[in-house]
């Protein structure tokens, strides 16, 4: 039997990625640079598809490595079609790793180079990219501090501002060409832009947009992701009814997908939400579906913050065994996870809970028996626990910008 | 060091999100990355010899 050649070996890769078994393709395509090749630009394709394949794996210290052999060769030969598309993908990885500021220089030559060849998809793939990158520069920024969407410092803002003119530009360009998916990317993006900046009408706008694409396509993936920003959007409104309704299909959809994170995530969302309306027997039954996907997920950040939750749904219902409950196991997550805010949160709230059961333990006919907690909390006023009540109150006006202008 | 990195990064996480400020999860979805793809079989077939990549490919499936 003939040994394979490297032309074979890559024509395999190709195959088993197109199929989606990129691990597979790997394999084959380092076999195919093992044996080697004087074709360069047969080479610079192997590099290309190797980057790729590894990005998609999540793998991006190699991702990048390969991008920059398919880079340094497409100068080599002088192919500046191959040289574009080389920086894009570096650009893209480079954003990944969080070094914005290459991540730019590389994704500008993308679009320098399909300006100079007059590529107009080229163009538009690079104005996407370019707003990908501003897009997590700005978020990156923003998430070191303890910012709300459109609460931002300038250099966020700026990144943010740029993100918005790139998806702008290449949203134009897309539309000329008649590429409807392209737009539904454009349109989600440029929606999650305008939620960072606060303007949440505008991503309400944006993200009804590509949920119309979505639909067209049946890409119920994308249709889920919409459902999702326009819930977030709505929270950010004060129209939380509305939120709820889009939390829901998210919901549905999660379901439909098999999708057991975002179920988890939909619940969660689901369960902050029932809290605003100060709905909590169903804010309680979210964040308990939420807490089984969690354990069953093993995801310790995620049951904290389920506990935390139950905690405080529970507490606003004047059931404080259960909240008592729900506060010590998030104490005990907050420090098996390292969470120092987390475990400081949790322990202010037990001894809030603690001072309450000992007072009505006491003093049975006091005013802070516990029956009348309950009773005061039926009638919809919210329970005196000290501390905790203000941190509530600061947490839901956090959730309530200013620039909301039909705050009821 | 494996317990260390894993305890990094639940603290880069935790940072992320403080759990003080959690009612809201943000959790953004962002649209996919479209990447740029070069293949072997479009650099033949511009050099029309899509008949090379035909044989081989033929030449495979009859192993």
């Amino acid at each position: 039997r003939m040994e394979a050649s490297c032309l074979e070996l890559a024509l395999e890769g190709e195959r088993l990625c197109k199929a989606g078994d990129c691990r597979a393709g790997v394999s084959f395509f380092e076999a195919a640079v093992q044996v080697g090749t004087e074709d360069l630009r047969t080479l610079s394709a192997i590099y290309s598809q190797l980057g790729n394949a590894y990005f998609y794996l999540h793998e991006y210290a190699k991702a990048l490595e390969y991008h920059h052999h398919d880079l340094t060769l497409a100068r080599t030969i002088g192919d500046l079609l191959g040289e574009a598309k080389a920086s894009g993908n570096l650009g893209n990885t480079l954003k990944v790793l969080g070094n914005f500021e290459e991540a730019i220089v590389c994704c500008q030559r993308h679009l320098d180079i399909s300006r100079e060849l007059n590529d107009k998809v080229g163009e538009a793939r690079a104005l996407y990219n370019l707003g990908n990158v501003y897009h997590s520069k700005g978020k990156n920024v923003a998430s070191a501090g303890t910012h709300d969407p459109g609460d931002l410092p300038d250099d966020v803002k700026n990144a943010l501002q740029k993100a918005a003119n790139y998806y702008e530009e290449n949203l134009a360009i897309v539309t000329e060409l008649g590429d409807r998916a392209a737009q539904g990317r454009a349109f989600g993006n440029l929606g999650n832009t305008h939620y960072l900046l606060g303007n949440f009408r505008s991503a309400v706008l944006a993200h009804e947009q590509r949920l119309l694409i979505a639909k067209e396509f049946g890409d119920r993936s994308a249709e889920r992701r919409a459902y999702s920003n326009l819930g977030n959007a709505y929270i950010f409104l004060g129209e939380f009814e509305t939120a709820s309704e889009y939390y829901k299909r998210t919901l549905q959809l999660a379901r439909q997908l098999k999708d057991r994170a975002v179920e988890a995530q939909a619940c969660y969302s689901l369960g902050n939400t029932f809290t605003l309306l100060q709905d909590y027997e169903k804010a309680i039954d979210y964040h308990l579906k939420h807490l089984v996907i969690a354990q069953e997920l093993h995801d310790k950040i995620g049951e904290g913050r389920a506990c935390w939750s139950l905690g405080n749904a529970y507490t606003a219902l004047g059931n404080h065994d259960q909240a008592i409950h729900f506060a010590e196991r998030h104490l005990e997550i907050s420090r098996e996870v390292g969470d120092r805010s987390g475990e400081l949160t949790a322990r202010l709230n037990l001894s809030d809970l603690h001072m309450v059961l000992g007072l009505s333990y006491s003093t049975n006919n006091s005013m802070m028996s516990e029956s009348h907690v309950v009773e005061n909390s039926l009638n919809g006023t919210r329970p005196r626990v000290g501390r905790r009540h203000s941190m509530e109150n600061m947490e839901l006006m956090k959730l309530t910008p200013e620039k909301v202008q039909n705050w009821n | 060091s494996q317990p260390l990195t894993g305890h990094q990064a639940a603290e880069l996480q935790s940072k992320v999100v403080p759990s003080k400020q959690i009612l809201h999860s943000d959790n953004m979805e962002m649209e996919p990355e479209t990447m740029e793809t070069k293949s072997v079989t479009d650099y033949f077939s511009k050099l029309h010899m899509g008949s090379l990549v035909y044989s081989c490919t033929s030449k495979r499936k009859n192993k």
